[in-house]
C-alpha cells in the first residue's frame, strides 16, 4: 500500500520516491508540453515583461496571511520561469554557456513541489497585476510538469486513479448504488415535500447530462434534491448517467493528461445516452473543467450548462414557484474562483438568493474580485495540510464571513463547501452554517403551484 | 566635445533609435506569430473578447486600477505619463523632428515640460524608493529593477539643466552630451529589458487568454511525446 514519505507538506505516493534522474525527465516534459500545448505564449511574454512591482502579492491572501517571501506570487512563478528562461530561450541558453547560471537540479525541483502546493490557483492576482500576469497559469503548467516527474499530492492521484482505472468515479459508488441513492432520494423528496419528483436514469435523448461533483452523493443530498427539484417543476429534459455521473475533474489540478482523459469520458457519456448538453451540478473547478472541453473535444464537445445558471433563467422565465415565506436567516454567499474570477457567473446567485432570502448581504470583496475558499487548485483534498488550508489559506475567508454576520453561508461548490466547513470549525466560527444554493431554494420551491404533480 | 556631441546626436542616435525600432517590431511580429499559431491549432475558438478588450484599456490607462497600493500606483502613473508626454511633446524636440524628417505635431508649453520634467525626476526617485524600501518588493527585484527607474531620470534630469542653463552647474556642452547618450542607451535597452513593455503590453491580457487554449488532445500528444500512453494511472 503506498504510505507517506514525507519530502513536502501533502503525502506522496511510494513510487513517487522511486523516479530518479527527475530534472532531464522534467525538462523533456517540459519540451513536450511546449510543443502540444499553448503555454509557451505566456511563459515567453512573462519571461521579457514583468514589473517586478509586487502589486500582485497585495491581492494574495495566502501572502497576506503569511507575509512570507516565498508566497510573493511573482516570485514564486520565476521558479519555474527561470526554468523556462535557461533552457527554452536563446538568450537563456547563450548565457548559460558565458557564465554558471542556475541549472535545474533536484533541489529545484523540490522547492516547485512545496511552493506550487501552496498557491491555489485561484488566479486573484491576476486582476491586479498590469501586464495580467496569470500565476494561476504558471502553477497548473507547473503541477503539470511536476506530475510528469512522480510528484502529485496522494490525495489527487487516488481520486482519479479510482475515476479513470477503477469504478469510474472519484468516490467509487457503483451504478446499483448510484440507484439506490436516487431512490432514497425520491423517496426522501416524497416524504419531507410530497412532490414525486423523479431521477431520471439512462435516459436516451434527454437535452441534459448531469455532471454533479460525485461526493455530492454521499455528502450534499439536499444539493441533488435541489436541482432535482428544479428540474422538476421546470419541465427539464435531463438525466443521470449510469456511465459516468462525475463531473469531478481532478486534473485540472495536476495533469492536462488526466483532465483530457476525465473530459473525454463525459464526452463518451454524453455521446452514448444521445444527449446534447453537459449540465454540471453546483462545483466550481467541474463546471470550468466542462468549459474547457472544446479544448479536448474541439469544436463539437457538448456545450456546458452550469446550474446555476440554468436555475436561474428558469426563476427569470417565472417557471420556479416560490413560497411566500422565504428564508429568514442573513445569509451571504461566497463566489467560487473557478465560477466568478473571470467574471462568468456572479449574478445568477445573487438574483437567486434575493428572490429566496430575507436577509441577504454580501462579502466584501466580492464577484470577481472574491477571496478564494483557501482550498482551491484542489489543495482541500489534501488533508493533511489542514492547518495550512484554514489558518492561513482561508484566515482572509473567515474573517470576511465574520464581518457579514451571517450565520448560513451559501457556496456552490463541493470543494468550497468542505473547506469553508472546515474554515469555520477552525477559526471560531462554530455556529455558522455551510450549504449549497439549491439545497435552500428546495425548502422555497411551492410545489403545490408546480403543476399538479405534488401531494399538497 | 563638439565632435562627440555630434557622434551622439548623429549616428549614435540613428543607431540607438534604429535599433529600439527593430527590436520593438521584433517583438511584435513574434508576438503576432504565437498569436497566430496558439489559434490555428486551438480546439476552443471561443474567446471573450469584450472582457479582454476591456481589460486591456483598463491597464493602457490605469486610473481605475489604483485601489491597490493606492500611493505606489499613483506614483507610477505620474511617472509614466511625464515620461511619454515630455520627450515626444517638447518644443525642442518637435524642432528637431521636423528639421530631420520634415513631421511636426504640436508642442507643450515650455512651463509645463518643465514640470513635468521634474515630476518624472521626483517620481522615478520615488519609485526606486519604493523598491528598496518595500521588503515584497525588494525580494523580488533584479538589477535592472533598480538600474532602469534613476537611469530614465538622467536624460530628464539633464534634460531640464539644459533647459535652464543658469541652474546649471556643469558644463552646457557635457550636459547636453549626457542628455543624448543617456537617452540612447535606453534605446537599446528597451527591447533587451523589461521596458519592452512599452510595446508588449497591450497584447498581455490576449497572450494570457490564449495560453489556456490547446490543440484539440494536447494532453495524449504529451503522453505520446514521453512514451506514456499505457502507463498506469
Ligand atoms: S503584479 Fe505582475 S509585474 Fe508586478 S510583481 Fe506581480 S506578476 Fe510581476
Ligand atoms: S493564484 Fe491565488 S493563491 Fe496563487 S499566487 Fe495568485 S492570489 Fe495567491
Amino acid at each position: 500500500m503506498a504510505q507517506q514519505s514525507g519530502r513536502y507538506s501533502y503525502y506522496e505516493e511510494t513510487r513517487a520516491l522511486e523516479v530518479t534522474d527527475r530534472p532531464r525527465k522534467f525538462l523533456e516534459a517540459f519540451a513536450a508540453v511546449l510543443e502540444h500545448s499553448s503555454y509557451g505564449i505566456a511563459l515567453d511574454a512573462y519571461a521579457r515583461v514583468g514589473a517586478k512591482c509586487s502589486r500582485c502579492a497585495a491581492s494574495c491572501q495566502l501572502y497576506q496571511a503569511t507575509g512570507d517571501p516565498r508566497d510573493i506570487p511573482c516570485r514564486r512563478s520565476e521558479l519555474l520561469l527561470r526554468v523556462y528562461r535557461r533552457y527554452f530561450t536563446y538568450g537563456g541558453m547563450l548565457r548559460a554557456r558565458l557564465f554558471a547560471d542556475f541549472a535545474l537540479d533536484d533541489a529545484a525541483i523540490d522547492r516547485m513541489a512545496e511552493e506550487f502546493y501552496r498557491c491555489t490557483a485561484c488566479r486573484r492576482c491576476k486582476l491586479t497585476c498590469p501586464f495580467g500576469v496569470d500565476h494561476g497559469l504558471v502553477t497548473h503548467l507547473a503541477r503539470y510538469l511536476l506530475a510528469e516527474v512522480g510528484v502529485v499530492p496522494k490525495a489527487l492521484v487516488v481520486s482519479v486513479r479510482e475515476q479513470l482505472a477503477g469504478v469510474g468515479n472519484t468516490s467509487g459508488i457503483p451504478a446499483a448504488a448510484l440507484r439506490d441513492t436516487c431512490e432514497f432520494l425520491h423517496d426522501e423528496l416524497q416524504e419531507t415535500y410530497g412532490a414525486d419528483v423523479p431521477f431520471p436514469i439512462d435516459v436516451e435523448g434527454a437535452e441534459h447530462v448531469f455532471f454533479p461533483a460525485v461526493s455530492d452523493y454521499l455528502l450534499e443530498p439536499d444539493t441533488l434534491m435541489g436541482n432535482a427539484a428544479v428540474m422538476h417543476v421546470t419541465g427539464g429534459s435531463w438525466t443521470i448517467g449510469t456511465g459516468n455521473f462525475d463531473g469531478i475533474n481532478y486534473g485540472l489540478f495536476y495533469s492536462d493528461r488526466m483532465m483530457e482523459r476525465i473530459c473525454k469520458r463525459v464526452g463518451a457519456e454524453v455521446r452514448r445516452l444521445k444527449g446534447r448538453k453537459v449540465l454540471v451540478g453546483e462545483c466550481g473547478h467541474a463546471t470550468r473543467s466542462a468549459w474547457l472541453l472544446p479544448n479536448f473535444l474541439g469544436a463539437d464537445a457538448p456545450p456546458a450548462v452550469a446550474f446555476l445558471q440554468y436555475t436561474y433563467r428558469a426563476l427569470a422565465a417565472g417557471k420556479i414557484p416560490l413560497k411566500r415565506e422565504k428564508i429568514a436567516e442573513r445569509l451571504t454567499y461566497h463566489d467560487p474562483c473557478n465560477l466568478a474570477r473571470a467574471g462568468r457567473i456572479t449574478e445568477e446567485p445573487r438574483e437567486i438568493l434575493q428572490a429566496i432570502s430575507a436577509e441577504y448581504v454580501e462579502m466584501t470583496p466580492n464577484r470577481s474580485e472574491n477571496y478564494c475558499c483557501g482550498g482551491g487548485g484542489g489543495t482541500v483534498s489534501i488533508d493533511e495540510i489542514r492547518a495550512f488550508r484554514t489558518r492561513k489559506m482561508g484566515k482572509a475567508k473567515a474573517d470576511q464571513i465574520r464581518a457579514t454576520g451571517a450565520k448560513l453561508v451559501v457556496a456552490p461548490c463541493a470543494n468550497c463547501k468542505k473547506q469553508l466547513k472546515e474554515v469555520c470549525e477552525d477559526n471560531g466560527l462554530e455556529d455558522v452554517r455551510v450549504v449549497g444554493l439549491h439545497d435552500l431554494l428546495l425548502k422555497c420551491i411551492d410545489f403545490g403551484a408546480a403543476g399538479g404533480k405534488g401531494k399538497e | 566635445m563638439d565632435a562627440w556631441l555630434d557622434w551622439a546626436r548623429g549616428p549614435a542616435f540613428v543607431f540607438s533609435f534604429v535599433f529600439l525600432l527593430l527590436g520593438l517590431l521584433r517583438h511584435v511580429a513574434l508576438t503576432a506569430w504565437e498569436v497566430a499559431h496558439v489559434w490555428r491549432r486551438a480546439g476552443d475558438r471561443k474567446l471573450p473578447l469584450g472582457k479582454l478588450l476591456r481589460a486591456t484599456l483598463l491597464w493602457l490607462v490605469p486610473f481605475t486600477r489604483l485601489r491597490h497600493r493606492f500611493w505606489f500606483g499613483l506614483t507610477s502613473l505620474v511617472f509614466h505619463v511625464c515620461i511619454l508626454v515630455v520627450p515626444v511633446f517638447l518644443a525642442g524636440h518637435v524642432a528637431l523632428w521636423a528639421r530631420g524628417l520634415g513631421l511636426s505635431w504640436p508642442a507643450i508649453p515650455n512651463a509645463v515640460a518643465d514640470a513635468l520634467t521634474l515630476l518624472a525626476v521626483v517620481t522615478a526617485v520615488l519609485l526606486l524608493g519604493q523598491r528598496v524600501f518595500s521588503r515584497a518588493t525588494r525580494s523580488l527585484s533584479r538589477v535592472q529593477d533598480f538600474a532602469l527607474p534613476p537611469l530614465v531620470a538622467v536624460p530628464f534630469a539633464t534634460g531640464f539643466l539644459m533647459m535652464h542653463p543658469g541652474w546649471n552647474p556643469f558644463d552646457f556642452q557635457a550636459t547636453f552630451f549626457v542628455h543624448v547618450m543617456s537617452a540612447n542607451l535606453l534605446f537599446v535597452l528597451t527591447p533587451l529589458t523589461k521596458l519592452s513593455h512599452m510595446i508588449l503590453m497591450p497584447s498581455t491580457q490576449l497572450v494570457a487568454e490564449l495560453a489556456w487554449h490547446w490543440p484539440v488532445d494536447s494532453g495524449s500528444a504529451v503522453g505520446r511525446a514521453l512514451g506514456k500512453e499505457g502507463e498506469p494511472v
